[in-house]
């Protein structure tokens, strides 16, 4: 390999959030010298992810389908539809076992300071999908931070405009807490006491 | 010559903005009442279990302790002050928008008590839920006396002279109100294309808004005409974020 080489590799790997010149060449270091293997399929697998995954039609999460297994699946009630910021979310909720509904993922939340609106969140795709038939109810389990509370405001107004009933996970979780980071049982009782808004 | 290293205890600020730094820290941006805005890291504030993690909020009064003598100061404590409601709905928009012009329109360790303390009540004031437009306005104003554009708006930009109140005035930058009759006689093109975004303003909007009174529904039209342009210019045609977000969600 010549140093160029070595100079791409640490450079990519500084696309990572929280990682800096140092980390990025403790890292490359660590790849090429100690784990070729681990390095190998750390390739293959991020070059096939990125080749097969894409967002689903229905949910927004990541999908090797047109539609995921679990948007496709007939035994989840598909009147209730649960908004989530990130994929973490949707399995922090899974893993209360409290909700047989399905999901909308935003991928983000609603940062005016950092430049993130609905254009970037493409809300007009969540509109176009909360306002499908047969949607009863729609849950809004964005996080309890100023951001969090700013986007399920948003979502709020939008989706009443347009007649859907629109409820808010209760403030069960911490305020300025994360779903990803916050017990299970207090994510199963706030879902239990969710609020019309 | 390096700056000397000091530890700042117990000021009265708020969080501006955060953004992620490194593994598990945070940058935070406040504005502190005697030293304006200033950055800092915040280690260890985006661990799962970290305290610091529900207290760095925007829109919640704290007292902050930090030091360090770099550009980027190290947070050593926060505390709640309490007493404020979290933000909803569209306050919390507006919110974002007094906070986008902080940070966009104030320099570094530039201390403003005066404009940090309009900061405050219109926080608060969001917080009991009143008019948000009068809240903003106010604000908008305090922002650009404090960077400078203290020219009376009670009286005439060249003469001088008590503003009247069934007078007609168009507000001119580095000069301040000049009656429409005196553009007039000037022989200044009354072009509205070349006035550009030139609201025309009533005597009685200029009083009001020098004394600080949004109460008239004439003032609050044409004050937030007035203050966006100059805001415009001070921004240097720049857009701000969140009036973008704003128009969007209205198209949607
Ligand atoms: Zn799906």
């Amino acid at each position: 390999m010549s140093p160029s080489s070595l100079d791409e590799l640490i450079e990519a790997l500084r696309c990572l959030p929280g990682v800096g010149p140092k980390s990025a060449q403790r890292m490359a270091y660590h790849l090429l010298q100690r784990d070729q293997r681990g390095a190998a399929r750390l390739g293959n697998a991020l070059l096939h992810a990125l080749e097969v995954l894409r967002h689903c039609a229905r949910c927004n999460s990541f999908t090797e389908d047109e539609v995921c297994p679990r948007c496709a699946n007939p035994r989840r009630d598909a009147a209730l539809l649960c908004v989530v910021e990130m994929p973490a979310d949707l399995a922090m909720i899974e893993q209360t076992q409290s909700y047989n509904g399905l999901y909308y993922v935003l991928m983000g939340r609603l940062s005016p300071l950092d430049g993130v609106g609905p254009r970037e969140l493409r809300l007009d795709k969540l509109i176009a999908r909360a306002t499908e038939e047969g949607v009863r109810e729609v849950i809004l389990a964005t996080n309890f931070t100023n951001e969090g509370e700013a986007t399920a405001h948003t979502v709020a107004s939008l989706l009443g405009a347009r007649g859907v009933k629109v409820s808010r996970l209760s403030r069960g979780v911490p305020v300025g807490g994360e779903l990803e980071h916050t017990d299970i049982g207090t994510i199963g009782q706030a879902l239990i006491e969710r609020r019309a808004v | 010559m390096a700056a000397a290293k000091q530890r700042i205890e117990q000021q009265p600020a708020w969080v501006l903005h955060t953004y992620p730094w490194r593994e598990t820290s945070l940058i935070v941006e406040i504005f502190a009442r005697e030293h304006g805005r200033v950055a800092l890291v915040a280690k260890g504030a985006r661990r799962p279990h970290s305290q610091l993690r529900g207290v760095l909020l925007a829109f919640q009064p704290l007292w902050m302790d930090w030091s360090g003598g770099g550009e980027v100061k190290t947070l050593v404590r926060a505390e709640w002050q309490g007493g404020q409601p979290l933000l909803i709905g569209r306050a919390l928009i507006c919110g974002y928008y007094l906070n986008e012009l902080l940070v966009r329109l104030t320099a570094r360790e530039d201390p403003h008590p005066r404009l940090f303390d309009a900061y405050a009540e219109a926080v608060r004031a969001l917080g009991r839920g009143e008019a948000e437009s009068p809240i903003l306005r106010r604000f908008e104003l305090a922002l650009l006396q404090e960077l400078g554009y203290e020219a009376g708006l009670a009286n005439e930009g060249d003469s001088g002279e008590p503003v009247r109140p069934e007078g007609r005035y168009l507000y001119i930058i580095e000069r301040g109100p000049v009656r429409l009759e005196a553009l007039e006689e000037e022989g200044a093109a009354l072009d509205p294309a070349a006035l550009g975004e030139q609201p025309l303003l009533s005597g009685q909007t200029l009083l009001d808004m020098a004394a600080g009174d949004f109460s008239r529904a004439e003032t609050l039209g044409q004050s937030k005409q007035l203050l966006r342009m100059l805001i415009n210019h001070t921004l240097g045609g720049q857009p701000l974020q969140s009036r973008r977000v704003l128009k969007e969600l209205q198209e949607l």
